[in-house]
């Protein structure tokens, strides 16, 4: 009876033998295949994205290497065998889904060109399993600085290689990695009108600001005062802690700039007021100090391109420091003879609101515009009255705007909820509100903090953070992580490219 | 199962480095009551090494390095430490060739040229002898394998990347560094000499003494047990000073008075005392995390240095050590340091290692060490430790450990300048730059140069 059981279960195994090596050779064989260039293209449709590969430094090494899709898209599989599997089948499984379900005519590769998208492809420890030497003869100091500061923050900081070095795996002729001493180059301006003197005001109502000597202008809106309720009611949805508690503020009249300030705007300063060279920032600073200096020393050039890719003019303006937001109005003021500053969070608030209460300025409800909400996922978002006044996450296709891609508020305001955050001259406290509870005139928040005050959302943001009331802060830290210098640059931002800023003008005394 | 039980030795080690720290060391740590009173520590059995201190390089130091191709050397600063670093190298090794030597000033160039032709015999070219801010560059360039950078610590960093880029072996007198800056750019060209193998040794010559490496032997190998603290000196009579003369400019005088302006030494904490503070640091492995300091300014004649610092350091396990230097005549002098352990303590000042009730049980014998070797200078030394590096193709980087020390020293003279708390993380982020961007012979606004006071006054 044994001998006869016996037989089978022997050749059971055999055959599980057979099977289990033929299955072996054959994932070799298949993990193999699917590896390779031509597999991955297969399937990815994306000819730009192989033609800008073999047009990239990973293609074109100096010692004939070709660095392949999976050697940067996968981790190194010499580190962890079941790590790159596993890896490998999700990626599989999600192109797979991909290829059979979506038409890759529809995805939007400039978004995915960028670094926020790219850190989500690329392993960081891919590029370093292959980079053993970060110090090799013929790198410049500044390198070896930045890649001792990369070594010495990487954990910490959560840095990346592609941080610095975007353009490595995929070639873009835009990209820059260096400083950017071209940034602001002044075009042909013969068939421009150059404004020899700025605008005189002589009544309170909206008027459009003249750059002198330069071609440049913008609008400014007349905001009559008044008061206000400032914050967020107890039962207004998705409302933070620090929106409350909801109080009356009395506002004195004052301008405030129709949209974010453009590039336009933001050049014309940096070309009137360049810093170059290895100036201390300390000795900057304190020379930009002062209530009545006669001249501004403006921002040093930016590493690679401020803009993103994303275009210089009518774009508003990002990637700058509050202190270069604050010296941009510091010189604004100087140029124009008037009191330009950054606005006051009240006044940012009751500017944006346009005389309404509630969480926007147009009629809709949160819990109705949120992507954050399990019913929304499945039945979809309501976009319709949104879409057409704010540059938000699901209309942006993440990056900014021109302030013509939205209708403006009741005041005149065009994309103070969306499109860039912006920079109020408050320090941010969390109990902001609480520290003056009652009724308030032209609150300047409180008189010291670490963080300033950032106020509507972005081209990334969900509608619950476009909301009025909704606020934020500086990350001082985070927003320069990536930034090696010692000191780090004062003026330009490594690590934020969705802030900007709007200004306000006081009315001249001669008004009140 | 409790988790007394599964504490893990380091972390043991490390509370009861606290418990000493914290209190006279007694009888409530169970290492101490298994100990004290005798000489069990240098029992078999009885020691713990102290691992984070497994592996540390030690040094080659025969009496001579060993032969091999001519080495070419070019020096830049030529004052008398450079001049004599030139012949204790030419005392360590045989075919030494000096072949280029640089100096801002010609005179110091030429004093420094008759005194190595007298000591080697050997005379430099007229055309591979620089005179100038850049003869740095042109000494590097003049077809040398090592090149001496000894001139005014500000400039080392600046110097010591050049050296790196051309590929060549360095040899820098300490310190490396009297600012964060340079530290870092000190790192970042040492990162660079290793990916080409180069050999970097920095003038911490107590590092190539006989009698520190066999102590550092003896506590690594867990002597004195887990370390607890410390007191490192460097008190002796008032340095040297140039008055002023006739046709110099105001770099100029600096310059040949270098050890009484900050910005071109750093101060003698960090340009003296560096060198018991980096003692500490080999000895005891531990990372820094803060300090408190003081200082003042009471005899010296030129400059805008102090005469004298007292810094309280903390390292990141509690450890304090405590660093005193002073240059004023008619005092006490000391340059030494002493480190206290759990088992015992050391002092450098005679070189034994004494138990917890006093009693010696271990001393250096530098009348066998003369009897031994022939060779006992350990500024010649070092050199014998670069050249066989150099000869036998094996790693040899000190340029991290005396950055590290050197800034440890920066952060003492910050606290003291400011009369705050300065902390590791702080100074190393400092953007502290000393060294100017285009320095050249002529006068300068002498008004920036003050002497420190710390804090404010009563308001």
């Amino acid at each position: 009876m044994k001998r006869k059981k016996s037989k089978p279960l022997l050749l059971i195994f055999f055959a599980a033998c057979f099977v289990g090596v033929g299955l072996s050779v054959c994932s070799y064989k298949v993990i193999q295949h699917t590896s390779t260039d031509e597999y991955c293209m297969s399937c990815h449709i994306h000819p730009m994205a192989d033609a800008s590969w073999q047009k990239s430094v990973h293609v074109n090494t100096k010692s004939g290497v070709v660095v392949h899709c999976v050697d940067c898209h996968l981790p190194p599989h010499e580190n962890n065998e079941v790590e790159y599997l596993w890896e490998k089948s999700k990626a599989g499984i999600k192109d797979l889904w991909g290829f059979y379900t979506k038409d890759s005519a529809s995805f939007d590769w400039e978004k995915r060109k960028q670094l926020a998208y790219a850190e989500k492809m690329v392993f960081n420890e891919s590029c370093v399993a292959c980079h053993k030497n970060l110090y090799p003869r013929g790198l410049s100091s500044e390198g070896a600085l930045a890649h001792l500061y990369y070594e010495e923050n990487a954990e910490k900081l959560n840095l990346q290689c592609i941080g610095c070095h975007l353009n490595v795996g995929h070639f873009d002729p835009n990209y820059k990695h260096e400083s950017n001493m071209q940034l602001g180059a002044i075009e042909d301006t013969s068939s421009q009108i150059i404004h020899t003197e700025a605008t005189i005001i002589s009544s309170f109502a909206n008027f459009t600001e003249k750059i002198p000597s330069t071609p440049v202008s913008f609008n400014m809106i007349a905001i009559p005062g008044g008061s206000f309720m400032m914050g967020s009611a107890d039962n207004e949805a998705y409302r933070n802690i620090d929106e409350s508690p909801l109080r009356e503020v009395d506002l004195n009249p004052y301008y405030i700039g129709e949209a974010e300030v453009s590039w336009d705007e933001f050049l014309a300063f940096f070309n009137k007021t360049r810093s170059e060279g290895r100036i201390d920032p300390a000795v900057i600073m304190a020379r930009n100090a002062g209530d009545d200096i006669d001249a501004v020393s403006g921002p040093t050039p930016p590493y690679g391109n401020p803009d993103q890719g994303w275009g210089y003019g009518k774009q508003p303006a990002i990637t700058m420091t509050h202190y270069a937001a604050q010296m941009y109005c510091k010189w604004l003021s100087i140029t124009t003879g008037k009191k330009y500053r950054l606005p006051t969070e009240a006044e940012w608030e009751y500017a944006s609101r346009g005389g309404k209460e509630g969480p926007y300025f147009f009629e809709g409800e949160t819990k109705k515009f949120t992507s954050d909400r399990f019913f929304n996922k499945i039945f979809g978002v309501d976009t319709t009255t949104i879409n057409s006044y704010v540059v938000y996450a699901l209309n942006s296709k993440d990056r900014t705007q021109t302030a013509s891609a939205s209708q403006a508020n009741p005041f005149g305001l065009i994309n103070s909820l969306g499109n860039v955050m912006e920079y109020c001259a408050d320090w941010y406290a969390e109990d902001a509100y609480t520290q003056t509870p009652s009724k308030v005139s032209n609150p300047k928040g409180p008189s010291e903090g670490s963080e300033y005050v950032v106020r509507g959302g972005s081209f990334a943001s969900d509608a619950k953070e476009l909301r009025c009331a909704s606020r934020d802060y500086t990350r001082s830290t985070e927003w320069l992580k990536t930034d090696p210098q010692s000191p780090k640059s004062i003026w330009w931002l490594s690590d934020c490219n969705r802030i900007g800023f709007r200004v306000v003008c006081e009315m001249p005394d001669a008004q009140k | 199962m409790s988790k007394k039980n599964t504490l893990s030795r380091r972390q043991f080690l490390s509370s009861a480095a606290l418990a000493g720290a914290a209190t006279t060391i007694g009888a409530t740590s169970p290492i101490l009551s298994s100990c004290a009173g005798g000489d069990s520590s240098t029992k078999a059995g009885a020691k713990q090494p102290i691992e984070r201190l497994k592996g540390w390089r030690i040094p080659v130091l025969t009496d001579m390095a060993i032969d091999g191709a001519t080495v070419r050397v070019g020096l830049v600063g030529c004052g008398g430490q450079g001049t004599g670093d030139i012949i204790s190298l030419y005392s360590a090794a045989s075919n030494i060739e000096i072949v280029a030597l640089g100096d801002v000033v010609k005179d110091r160039l030429e004093g420094s040229r008759d005194r190595i032709e007298k000591e080697t015999g050997q005379r430099v070219a007229d055309d591979k002898c620089f005179v100038g801010f850049d003869s740095y560059q042109k000494v590097i360039d003049s077809g040398i394998d090592l090149v001496l950078l000894v001139t005014p610590p500000v400039f080392r960093s600046l110097h010591f990347e050049a050296a790196v880029k051309a590929g060549k072996h360095a040899f820098m007198e300490k310190p490396i560094a009297v600012d964060a800056i340079g530290a870092n750019r000190i790192l970042a060209a040492s990162k660079m000499a290793d990916s080409q193998k180069l050999c970097v040794a920095t003038g911490t010559q107590r590092r190539h003494q006989r009698s520190y490496v066999e102590a550092f032997k003896q506590i690594a190998d867990g002597a004195i047990g887990e370390i607890t603290g410390g007191t490192v000196y460097w008190n002796q009579n008032m340095l040297w000073y140039r008055s002023r003369e006739k046709g110099w400019s105001d770099m100029e005088w600096m310059i040949r008075d270098w050890v009484n302006w900050s910005w071109l030494s750093g101060d003698h904490i960090v340009e003296q005392h560096m060198h018991n503070i980096d003692v500490f640091n080999w000895f005891s492995g531990l990372k820094p995390a803060s300090c408190v300091g003081f200082g003042a300014r009471q005899r010296r004649v030129t400059g805008d240095q102090y005469d004298m610092f007292g810094v309280d350091y903390v390292f990141d396990n509690g450890v304090h050590m405590h660093s005193m230097c002073r240059q004023i005549d008619g005092c006490t002098s000391n340059v030494s340091e002493f480190i206290q352990g759990t088992h015992g303590s050391w002092n450098s000042a005679n070189h034994e290692i004494k138990d917890l009730a006093g009693n010696v049980v271990w001393k250096w014998d530098s009348e066998k060490e003369k009897e031994d070797f022939k060779q006992t200078n350990p500024y010649v030394l070092q050199f014998v430790d670069l050249i066989t590096a150099i000869r036998n193709k094996t790693h040899l980087n000190e340029a991290v450990d005396s950055a590290n020390s050197s800034l440890l020293a920066v952060m003492g003279r910050e606290s003291a300048y400011s009369g705050k708390q300065i902390t590791w993380d702080e100074i190393k982020a400092s953007s502290q730059n000393l060294l100017p961007e285009n320095p050249e012979m002529g006068n300068m606004n002498m008004a920036q140069y003050k002497v420190p006071v710390p804090g404010e006054g009563k308001k």
